[in-house]
C-alpha cells in the first residue's frame, strides 16, 4: 500500500522534504506510479549540494529507463521500500540522539501535521538528510545499481558517515558502550575502539562448527567431541579437511600441534570385510606417535577420528569385531589422556542411543561428549558469497577493506592473511615461544582438577559457569600475550610491506575480528571456551542429583526418557493415588448427570457430529436422575427425546473434549471427559468427506453400537489414507497407529477386520493377537475360541511374543493388525513396539526388523487411563463385559417344574419371565441337585441390591458340591484389581506408547443389560405365544450371559431374535406339547453344563437345538 | 555488561507473578507481536520479552555479521538474558526462528527451561529424501533473489502468505515489522535459519515440549509437526490450532492464548 506524498513529508527535515520532492517530480517526470528510492537516488544527485557523484547519475537514469511507466499520477506516492527506509532513518536517528533534540524543535513546530493518521502521538522525528541518505542506500534496488556501476552503498554511506563517525564514537566509549556478547569479553573490549559498527565485517573465518568442536576439545576435560546432527559428518570432514591441510587456525592455542589421524577407512574395512590387520596396523601407528608427542614438541596430541557412528552399529556387523575395537580404542584412551581425542559422527541422536546401548560405558571409556551440530558452514560458504549484492548491503563492509579485498579477487578462503610470509613466520616463532611457556600453565590448570568430569559438570552446571571465567585467567593472559603479537606482526607487516594501501584502522578490525587471520586465536578460544563450559556441559545431563549423576555415567543416556522418567513416574503416582479418591464422587457424577453414559445404544450420533466448537467447559448436562437408571425399559423413549433435547449441551461438551482430546492432560477432570468421550472430530485436520463416510458407513454396519468411536475411526483413517494420498503425505512415525481403550472387546475387534476390509480388501488381512493371552489360563469351550478369536497359543509354544507377533507382520505385509490388551504386554514386546512406533519397523528378539510403514497397527487396551470408565461400568452392572467374555458355549434344555415344587422360591404365584442364578450341580441330568440361589425379577429388576446380591450370595451359600474356582471365575472384582496390580513401570510405558500413536478412540462399555432386557422381553413374547400366557419363564443366569454373548459376538444384526424366534420357539412349542403346562408350571431354560453344543444354529453361536428333559 | 545487552536487544519484564514466561518472537517480527497476548498472562507470570538481534526493532549497528552465523550466536544471548536477569528456571514459548532457539538452548541447558512451547517450528525447513520440510533448495534460491533483486516486492508477496489467514490488520502489522528489518540482515538471517538442521539433535531435548501447529502453515507443514513430537526426546504434545498461517499469535490470539493456558498448565 503505497503512502501518500503528504504523510511521508511529515518525516522530513526541511532538506529532506526537498529531496523527496524531488524525487516525486522525478518519478511524475517519467510516468511511474510509485515513487521510489531509486527516484530518490536520483533527486540527490541532481541536488546542488550533492555528495553522490555524476557517473551514478547516469546509471540510476538507465534503472528508471527501465521501470514500467504507468498513466501520469499527480504525486505519485511513495512506495512501500522508500517508506520503510525513511522509517529506518528514523529509528537510527532515534537512536543518536544528539540529533535528538534538535528534531524535536523542529516536532513541537508542526504539531499540528500530526493529526493525519500518524500513530505516534507525541512527536515526529524529522529526519535528516544524511539519514535519509544511509537508509535509502539500504534499499536493494539502489544498492544493485550501485553495484551494478561498480559503487557500493557502504563506500558512498561511509563518505558520508566519515564525519560523524568520530563524534558518535567518542560518544560511545563513554556513556553508550555497544553491547556487551559473549563474544567480546575483557581484553576484545577495549581494542574494540568505540564504534562496534565499523568491524562487521562477515569475513569467512573459520567454521562455526570447528569452532564449537575445538571448544569441546580444548575445555579442561578435554572432551572427545562426538558430533551428532544430519550435517556431523560434513562437519567432521571438513574439520578434519581443515586441520590436515594446515595450521591454520583450527587446532591451536591449547590444541596447537594436534595431529589428526583418520582410521575411518580402517574401521569401514573391519567392519565390512572383517580385515582386522589393518586396523591394527593403524592403530599400532597411532600408539606410536602418542608415545612420541612426549618428547618431542612437534606433535602434542593424537586426534584419531573414527568416522560415522552408524559403520559401527550396522546390523550385519560382528558385534565382536566392535567391541574388540572399543576396547582398544578404551584402552588407548585410558593410557594417554590429555593427548588423545576421538573423533567421530552420528547422523542422530538415536544412533548414539543405539551404540550407547550396546555398549554402556562408552561414554566414560571414550570420554565423550556429545556436540549438537545444526548447519553445514559448506553450503552456506557456497552460497554466501554468490551473493555479491550481500556484500554491498553490509553496510560499512567496504569501510575497512577486508583482507580478502587486499588480496584480491583470486584471494580464497584461506589466503585472507593480512601478514606477508615473511612475518608471519616471525609471529609464529614468537607465538611458540611464548606458548612453551604457557602451555605448562594451562595443562598445570587441567590437572588440577580430578574430580570425574561428570560431578564437575554438576558444580559448573549449577554455579552457571560463573568459575570459567576464574579458572580460565591463566589462559586468558596468555591469549593476550599472543594477541598482542598478532598486533604487532600485522603492524609491523603493514608498515614494512604495503604501507600505503592498507589503512591504518585495519589493525582494529582485524584484531576483532580473529578469526578472519591465520595463526592462534586465542581470544576467540576463551571467549568460546567460556560459554562453551556452561553451555556443553549443560547439553547433555540435566543434573538432578549426584547420585543420578553417577547413574547416568554408567548409563549415558539409557533409554529414551531416562532423565524424566524418574520425576514422571513419581507424577503418576501421585496421579493415580488422586485418581482412586476421585472416583467414587466421579461415578455419582456419571450416575447422576450424564444418562447417555448408561446407554451407549442411544448414543449422540447427532452430536458426535462435526460440531468445530472449541467452546469453553460447559459444565455437564444434567437430566434427571430417573432417566439414567439402566434397565428403565420403559422410559427409554422419553430418554432419547430428553437427549435430543440436551443435543445442544452435548455439542458444546463434545467440543471441548475434543478440544482437549490430544492433550493428553493428566487432571482428572480432563481425564473424565476422555472417558465419557463424546469423540467427536478431535483435530482439524483434513480429510475426504466422501472417504470419511464411506469407512463410516461400513464400521457402522459392523458395529451398530459404538457410534462415537466408529466416527473417531473413520475419521482418523479418511485423514490417514488424505494424507498418504497428498503429496504432503509424509509417513511419520506412529502415524499409522490407532490405539483403542475402554471396553467392549468384540466391538474393537469387529472394527479392526473391517478396517482391513476397507483398507486392505478383505478380512483376511487382519492380524491379531492377544498380548494378555500367555497369563491366562485356557477357557476349554468359551464361546471366544468358538469364534476362533484367537489360535494363538496353539503356535506359540516356545516362542516370545514379539518373535510370533513378527512373524505374522512377515506373512501378512499388507494388514492391519490389532494387538490386544497391550498394556498386558511382556517386557520384549513393550521394547519391540517402543522401537516399531518411533522407527516404522518391527524388531523380533533377535533384532530382525520388518517394515511396519505399510500396516495399520491398532493397540487395544481395556484400560483408559485411571481406569474410570473400567469402575462406572462396572457399578451397577449385572452384566459387565468380564463376565460375558467368560460365557461358555454350553448346551441348553428346557426343564418343565411345577411351581409348588419351587416353593423354596417363595413367589409361587409369580408368572412372568425370571432371570436366575441357578448352579448346576454337574450335569443337566441331575436336576434335583441344583440350587436355586437367587432370582431376581426382571421386569422390575431394581438396581440397588441386585449387584450386592449377585456377588455375595453366591458366596455365602457356597455348595460344597460346587467347585470354589467357579464362584471366583464369577466375581467381576477381580478385573480390577487385576490392573491395579499393573506396575508402574508398565503404566508409564503405556502412557509413552499412547502418546505416540496418531489417535487414541474411546470406546463405550456395551450395553449388556438392555439387551438383557430386550431378549427377555422377546423371549416372553415368544413363551406366550407358543404355551400360552400362564406359564413362568425361568431363565438361567447362565444361559442368558450365553445368549448375551453370542449375540455380542455375532456378525448378524437381529440373529439372535431370529434364533429366539426359531429355535427357542420352537422348542418352548414342543415342551408345550410334551408337558402339559398349567399356570403352576415353570418352564426354565438351563445350561447343560459340561454338555458342549452339537450342532450350532446359522449366524450365531448358540445352539440349534434345545433339548427337553 | 549484562545490562548493556538487556538494553541493546530491549529485554522487558513485565507482568506479576511467581513464574516466568519468555516470549521469544520470530523471524521477521519483533516482541510486539506478542501484544495481544500478553494482557492474557500479565496477571499470573512474569513475561521476559526481548528482540532477536536481527529484529527491525535492534539497532542493526549491533548486528554482528561475523558472529550471527549460526543460531548458536542467538542462543547465547538468550542464555545471556536470562543469567543477566537471574533467572533460573521459566517456561519457554517461541515462534518459528526462536523454536529452533528454544531448543538448542534447552539442550544446552535443560535445568534453565521447565517448557518449551513451540509455534510454528520446524527443524528443517529444506526436503530431505524422506523429510518433507516444506521448500526445495531451488525454491529457496528463488526466494532469496527474490529479496535482494526486490526486498519491496518480496515483502509484499511474503507477509500476507506468511500471515496466510485473512487477516489485514495481521498482514499490515507483520509487514510493518518486516520492513523494519534492514534487508540485508533479514536475508542473511533467512539463510542463517535454512541452513540449519536440527533433526539430528532433538532427541537430546529433555524438556517436556508442546508444538502448536496452525492447520495451514505455509513454512511449515502438518507432518513436520509430528516429526517433532516424535523425535523430540522430551515429552512431547502438539496441539493443532483451528486457524490458517504462520503467526497465529497476530492472526487468532484468543485462540492461541487458550492453547498457550492449557499448555503452560500441564
Amino acid at each position: 500500500m503505497p503512502t501518500s506524498v503528504t504523510t511521508a513529508r511529515q518525516f522530513l527535515t526541511e532538506e529532506a522534504t526537498r529531496a523527496l520532492d524531488e524525487a516525486v517530480a522525478v518519478a511524475r517526470r517519467r510516468s511511474h506510479a510509485q515513487t521510489t528510492s531509486l527516484h530518490a537516488v536520483s533527486a540527490l544527485l541532481s541536488l546542488p549540494s550533492s555528495t553522490l557523484r555524476d557517473a551514478l547519475e547516469l546509471c540510476v537514469g538507465v534503472s528508471l529507463d527501465r521501470l514500467p511507466s504507468s498513466k501520469s499520477v499527480e504525486d505519485p506516492p511513495i512506495s512501500n521500500s522508500l517508506m520503510a527506509a525513511i522509517k529506518r532513518s528514523q529509528a537510527s536517528q532515534r537512536r543518536h540522539p544528539e540529533s535528538y533534540h534538535l528534531q524535536q524543535l523542529h516536532s513541537s513546530n508542526n504539531n499540528n501535521a500530526n493529526a493525519n493518521g500518524c500513530s505516534q502521538t507525541q512527536s515526529i522525528l524529522k529526519v535528516e538528510l544524511r539519514y535519509f541518505i544511509l537508509s535509502i542506500l539500504d534499499d536493494p534496488i539502489v544498492s544493485r545499481v550501485f553495484g551494478e556501476a561498480g559503487f557500493r552503498s557502504c563506500d558512498i554511506k561511509l563518505a558520508l558517515v566519515r564525519p560523524p563517525v568520530t563524534q558518535v564514537s567518542s560518544r560511545f566509549s563513554r556513556a553508550h558502550c555497544p553491547p556487551i556478547f559473549l563474544c567480546n569479553l575483557t581484553d576484545t573490549v577495549s581494542g574494540r575502539v568505540g564504534y562496534n559498527l565499523l568491524f562487521p565485517g562477515h569475513e569467512d573465518g573459520i567454521d562455526e562448527n570447528c569452532k564449537r568442536i575445538s571448544e569441546v576439545m580444548a575445555k579442561k576435560s578435554g572432551k572427545s567431541p562426538l558430533l551428532v546432527g544430519v550435517c556431523a559428518l560434513e562437519a567432521l570432514r571438513a574439520f578434519t579437511e581443515s586441520s590436515t591441510k594446515g595450521k591454520s587456525g583450527i587446532l591451536d592455542g591449547d590444541l596447537a600441534g594436534l595431529m589428526v589421524m583418520s582410521i575411518e577407512k580402517e574401521v569401514n574395512e573391519l567392519v565390512i570385510e572383517g580385515n582386522e590387520e589393518k586396523l591394527g596396523l593403524k592403530l599400532k601407528e597411532v600408539e606410536a606417535t602418542l608415545e612420541k608427542c612426549n618428547e618431542s614438541g612437534g606433535v602434542r596430541g593424537v586426534v584419531v577420528h573414527f568416522g560415522d557412528l552408524k559403520g559401527l552399529i550396522l546390523d550385519g556387523v560382528s558385534g565382536d569385531f566392535v567391541s574388540h575395537l572399543v576396547l582398544k580404542l578404551a584402552g588407548l584412551m585410558e593410557a594417554y589422556r590429555r593427548r588423545l581425542w576421538l573423533m567421530g559422527a552420528a547422523d542422530s541422536v538415536e544412533i548414539c542411543r543405539k551404540f550407547c546401548d550396546k555398549f554402556p560405558d562408552i561414554e566414560k571409556d571414550w570420554d565423550l561428549q556429545l556436540l549438537p551440530i545444526t548447519s553445514s558452514k559448506s553450503s552456506f560458504d557456497g552460497a554466501y558469497p554468490k551473493s555479491s549484492l550481500m556484500r554491498s548491503f553490509v553496510p560499512f563492509g567496504g569501510l575497512f577493506p577486508t583482507p580478502s579485498d587486499l588480496k584480491g579477487p583470486l584471494s580464497g578462503r584461506n589466503q585472507s592473511i593480512p601478514r606477508c610470509n615473511l612475518c608471519n613466520e616471525k609471529y609464529e616463532q614468537e607465538v611458540d615461544a611464548i606458548m612453551k611457556a604457557g602451555s605448562t600453565v594451562s595443562v598445570a590448570d587441567q590437572y588440577s582438577e580430578n574430580l570425574p568430569s561428570w560431578l564437575r559438570m554438576a558444580a559448573v552446571d549449577t554455579s552457571k559457569g560463573e568459575d570459567v571465567a576464574k579458572t580460565n585467567s591463566g589462559e586468558s593472559m596468555l591469549s593476550a600475550k599472543v594477541l598482542g603479537l598478532h598486533k604487532k606482526w600485522n603492524d609491523i607487516c603493514q608498515r614494512l610491506h604495503r604501507t600505503p594501501t592498507f589503512p591504518k584502522l585495519d589493525i582494529n578490525a582485524s584484531m576483532s575480528q580473529v578469526p578472519t587471520v591465520e595463526g592462534p586465536q586465542f581470544s576467540t578460544d576463551l571467549k568460546q571456551r567460556s560459554h562453551g563450559d556452561l553451555s556443553v556441559n549443560g547439553s547433555l545431563f540435566p543434573n538432578q542429583s549426584p547420585s543420578r549423576q553417577i547413574h547416568m555415567q554408567k548409563k549415558f543416556l539409557p533409554k529414551s526418557t531416562a532423565s524424566i522418567s524418574c520425576t514422571s513416574e513419581g507424577r503418576n503416582m501421585n496421579f493415580h493415588s488422586g485418581l482412586h479418591m476421585d472416583v467414587p464422587s466421579l461415578t455419582q457424577q456419571t450416575d447422576k448427570d450424564m444418562p447417555w453414559f448408561h446407554h451407549p445404544r442411544q448414543s449422540l450420533s447427532s452430536c458426535s457430529g462435526r460440531t468445530h466448537t472449541p467452546s469453553s467447559f460447559v459444565p455437564p448436562v444434567t437430566t434427571d436422575l430417573k432417566l439414567g437408571t439402566i434397565y428403565a425399559s420403559t422410559c427409554q423413549e422419553s430418554n432419547t427425546t430428553k437427549l435430543l433435547n440436551h443435543k445442544e449441551h452435548l455439542q458444546h461438551l463434545s467440543g471441548s473434549v475434543s478440544a482437549e482430546f490430544d492433550a493428553n492432560s493428566e487432571t482428572t477432570s480432563y481425564q473424565f471427559a476422555q472417558s465419557s468421550s463424546c469423540s467427536g472430530p478431535t483435530s482439524g485436520e483434513q480429510f475426504d468427506l466422501g472417504d470419511y463416510k464411506s469407512i463410516r458407513k461400513v464400521l457402522a454396519e459392523k458395529v451398530g453400537w459404538q457410534d462415537d468411536a466408529v466416527n473417531s475411526v473413520s475419521q482418523a483413517v479418511s485423514q490417514l489414507r488424505h494424507r498418504y494420498r497428498s503429496s504432503r503425505g509424509i509417513n511419520c512415525k506412529g502415524d499409522n497407529w490407532l490405539t483403542f481403550l475402554g471396553p467392549d472387546r468384540v466391538g474393537k475387534k469387529r472394527i479392526a477386520s473391517a478396517l482391513a476390509e476397507v483398507l486392505f480388501g478383505s478380512q483376511e488381512c487382519l492380524v491379531s493377537l492377544d498380548l494378555s493371552l500367555q497369563d491366562k489360563v485356557d477357557h476349554p469351550n468359551s464361546i471366544f475360541e468358538c469364534e476362533e478369536l484367537n489360535s494363538y497359543d496353539v503356535i506359540s509354544r516356545g516362542k516370545t511374543v514379539s518373535d510370533l507377533i513378527a512373524e505374522e507382520l512377515r506373512k501378512k505385509p499388507h494388514s492391519v493388525v490389532l494387538l490386544e490388551n497391550v498394556d498386558k504386554a511382556d517386557y520384549g514386546v513393550q521394547h519391540s513396539l517402543d522401537l516399531a512406533i518411533r522407527t516404522g519397523k518391527f524388531p523380533d528378539s533377535r533384532g530382525r526388523e520388518i517394515g511396519i510403514n505399510n500396516m495399520v497397527l491398532i493397540t487395544t487396551s481395556s484400560i483408559t487411563k485411571g481406569n474410570i470408565n473400567v469402575i462406572c461400568e462396572k457399578k451397577g452392572m449385572k452384566f459387565p463385559e468380564e463376565r460375558i467374555l467368560g460365557a461358555k458355549n454350553w448346551q441348553m434344555q428346557i426343564l418343565v417344574v411345577s411351581a409348588s415344587d419351587d416353593a423354596a422360591a417363595g413367589k409361587s404365584n409369580y408368572t412372568g419371565v425370571r432371570v436366575t442364578t441357578v448352579k448346576e450341580a454337574s450335569t443337566c441330568t441331575s436336576a434335583n441337585k441344583r440350587k436355586l440361589i437367587n432370582a431376581v425379577e426382571s421386569s422390575e429388576v431394581e438396581k440397588t441390591d441386585t449387584q450386592e446380591r449377585e456377588h455375595k450370595v453366591p458366596r455365602s451359600c457356597l455348595d460344597l458340591n460346587f467347585p470354589v474356582e467357579e464362584a471366583d471365575e464369577d466375581d467381576t472384582g477381580s478385573g480390577q484389581s487385576k490392573s491395579e496390580l499393573l506396575s508402574e513401570s508398565s503404566e508409564s510405558w503405556l502412557e509413552e506408547l499412547l502418546s505416540q500413536v496418531y489417535k487414541k478412540i474411546y470406546f463405550k462399555p456395551f450395553d449388556f443389560d438392555g439387551l438383557a432386557n430386550k431378549i427377555v422381553k422377546e423371549m416372553r413374547l415368544q413363551c406366550e405365544r407358543r404355551v400360552g400366557s400362564g406359564v413362568a419363564l425361568e431363565i438361567d443366569e447362565e444361559v442368558m450371559v450365553q445368549m448375551l454373548a453370542a449375540a455380542w459376538f455375532s456378525d448378524k444384526k437381529g440373529a439372535l431374535e431370529d434364533w429366539v424366534a426359531k429355535v427357542l420357539g420352537r422348542s418352548f412349542a414342543e415342551a408345550g406339547q410334551k408337558y402339559n403346562l398349567t399356570p403352576q408350571s415353570v418352564v426354565k431354560l438351563v445350561a447343560c453344563e459340561g454338555g458342549v453344543v452339537k450342532e450350532q444354529a446359522p449366524g450365531i453361536c448358540l445352539p440349534a437345538k434345545i433339548n427337553l428333559n | 555488561m549484562g545490562y548493556n545487552l538487556l538494553e541493546a536487544l530491549n529485554v522487558r519484564v513485565i507482568g506479576s507473578g511467581d513464574r516466568y514466561l519468555l516470549l521469544a518472537h520470530g523471524l521477521g517480527t519483533d516482541q510486539s507481536v506478542w501484544q495481544r497476548i500478553l494482557p492474557l498472562f500479565t496477571p499470573s507470570y512474569r513475561i521476559i520479552l526481548y528482540d532477536l538481534a536481527c529484529a527491525g526493532s535492534v539497532d542493526p549497528d549491533y548486528f554482528d555479521f561475523s558472529r550471527y552465523t549460526s543460531l548458536h550466536s542467538y542462543v547465547d544471548d538468550l542464555l545471556n538474558i536470562l543469567k543477566a536477569l537471574g533467572v533460573d528456571r521459566c517456561a519457554y514459548v517461541g515462534h518459528s526462528v526462536s523454536a529452533m532457539i528454544g531448543i538448542l538452548a534447552s539442550i544446552r541447558r535443560p535445568q534453565l527451561f521447565s517448557k518449551l512451547i513451540l509455534i510454528g517450528a520446524s527443524p528443517r525447513f529444506l526436503n530431505d529424501e524422506d523429510y518433507h520440510g516444506g521448500f526445495e533448495l531451488g525454491e529457496i534460491e528463488k526466494v532469496f533473489s527474490a529479496m535482494e533483486s526486490n526486498y519491496e516486492a518480496w515483502v509484499n508477496g511474503f507477509a500476507p502468505l506468511a500471515v496466510g489467514a485473512d487477516v489485514p490488520t495481521a498482514v499490515r502489522e507483520f509487514s510493518r515489522t518486516l520492513f523494519n528489518m534492514r534487508p540485508d540482515i533479514s536475508l542473511f538471517v533467512s539463510r542463517t535459519v535454512f541452513n540449519s538442521d536440527l533433526r539430528g539433535v532433538l532427541g537430546l531435548v529433555r524438556v517436556p515440549c508442546c508444538v502448536i501447529q496452525t492447520a495451514r502453515d505455509v513454512s511449515v507443514p502438518a507432518s513436520v509437526a509430528e516429526y517433532l513430537r516424535t523425535h523430540l526426546g522430551g515429552r512431547t504434545t502438539v496441539e493443532m490450532l483451528r486457524t490458517e498461517g504462520h503467526l497465529p499469535h497476530l492472526t487468532a490470539p484468543a485462540l492461541l492464548a487458550q492453547v498457550l493456558r492449557r499448555a503452560l498448565a500441564r
